[in-house]
């Protein structure tokens, strides 16, 4: 394995922090723990160290959900998640996981509208999405936790969706906090 | 009365705790499970409980610090469930108290604020410096 190249491509990237494989819900606090103290160090503010936080713990989240619902086995169900820092000083929280391509559209989709959106808006879509009943919450999945997320960025998320030769997807989304 | 909830909080769970006698419910810390209401349906079950087998007042004391979407849907389903009491006739409060170091925190509990018309406060505990 050639560690050199990938910690040479990490510091390139100025990535703080990254995780790859199965994620299990403990992991997902275990690495929110590390991200946490990582961030106390860095002297981020206390309010970006919770924007941060709360984006990675809705992405990380969504892709257990997703492939809950799904019935993915382990190697379906793991996720790549990073976070960086721009050279504007901006954090940046990054999330993939494979996707039926089907899927990936339409949230692909969905992340493209709510970069139209200002706060005032997002707020609003926020708290009907809030106030939709619980069960046609969870079959639609990742709404509340995305528009969350778009609260908190400082610019539009970023998606994209690349085709896999076995028909399914890998989806990645950039929040910029 | 029903049982009082005594729940310890953990990483990613509240420490909740009732008194039926007060009229009291209390809860501080994180709260980010992947399913809110595995915790929070006994809380709301509590809160339906003491609505409707006590005229008393209900006040709520709260510590929250960080709520994943799935704890603030719960959340607003326990000030949905006080509004309609107050509304009622019932007599209500909330305290909130935050580290005024972190203002997401004010911002977060000011939102369930809007939606409710009884007493509900948001405090800044007092920073040591």
């Amino acid at each position: 394995m050639d560690l050199l190249s990938m910690r040479e491509s990490y510091l390139s990237q100025r990535i703080m922090l990254c995780f790859n494989g199965p994620i299990s819900r403990s992991l997902i606090e275990e690495i929110g723990n590390a991200l946490r103290n990582y961030l106390n160090s860095q002297q981020a503010t206390p309010s970006a160290a919770m924007d941060v936080f709360a984006a990675y713990i809705e992405m990380t989240q969504n892709i257990r959900h997703y492939s809950r619902v799904k019935g993915y086995d382990e190697e379906s169900a793991s996720a790549t998640v990073a976070v960086a820092k721009n050279e504007d000083g901006h954090y940046m929280v990054s999330a993939g996981n494979l996707v039926e391509l089907e899927d990936g559209e339409k949230l692909v989709a969905t992340i493209e509208t709510l970069a139209d959106l200002d706060k005032q808006e997002l707020k609003k879509a926020y708290k009907q999405q809030l106030r939709q009943p619980r069960d046609e919450d969870s079959n639609s999945g990742a709404g509340l936790g995305l528009l969350d997320i778009a609260r908190k960025s400082s610019q539009p998320m970023q998606a994209s969706l690349k085709a896999l030769p076995d028909g399914r997807g890998f989806f990645s989304l950039t929040a910029t906090i | 009365m029903t049982t009082d909830l005594n729940i310890p909080g953990s990483q990613s769970t509240p420490a909740i705790r009732s008194d039926w006698q007060a009229g009291l419910l209390t809860m501080q810390g994180d709260s980010y499970p992947e399913n809110s209401y595995e915790l929070f349906d006994q809380v709301i079950g509590w809160v339906e409980y003491f609505i409707g087998h006590e005229s008393r007042p209900l006040s709520l004391e709260l510590e929250l610090v960080y709520l994943n979407t799935s704890s603030v849907k719960a959340m607003m389903d326990i000030f949905d469930l006080l509004e309609e009491a107050h509304l009622g006739g019932r007599e209500i409060s909330v305290t909130w108290r935050y580290d005024p170091r972190n203002e997401r925190i004010a911002e977060l509990a000011d939102e369930f604020r809007e939606d409710c018309t009884f007493p509900f406060a948001i405090t800044p505990t007092r920073v040591e410096t």
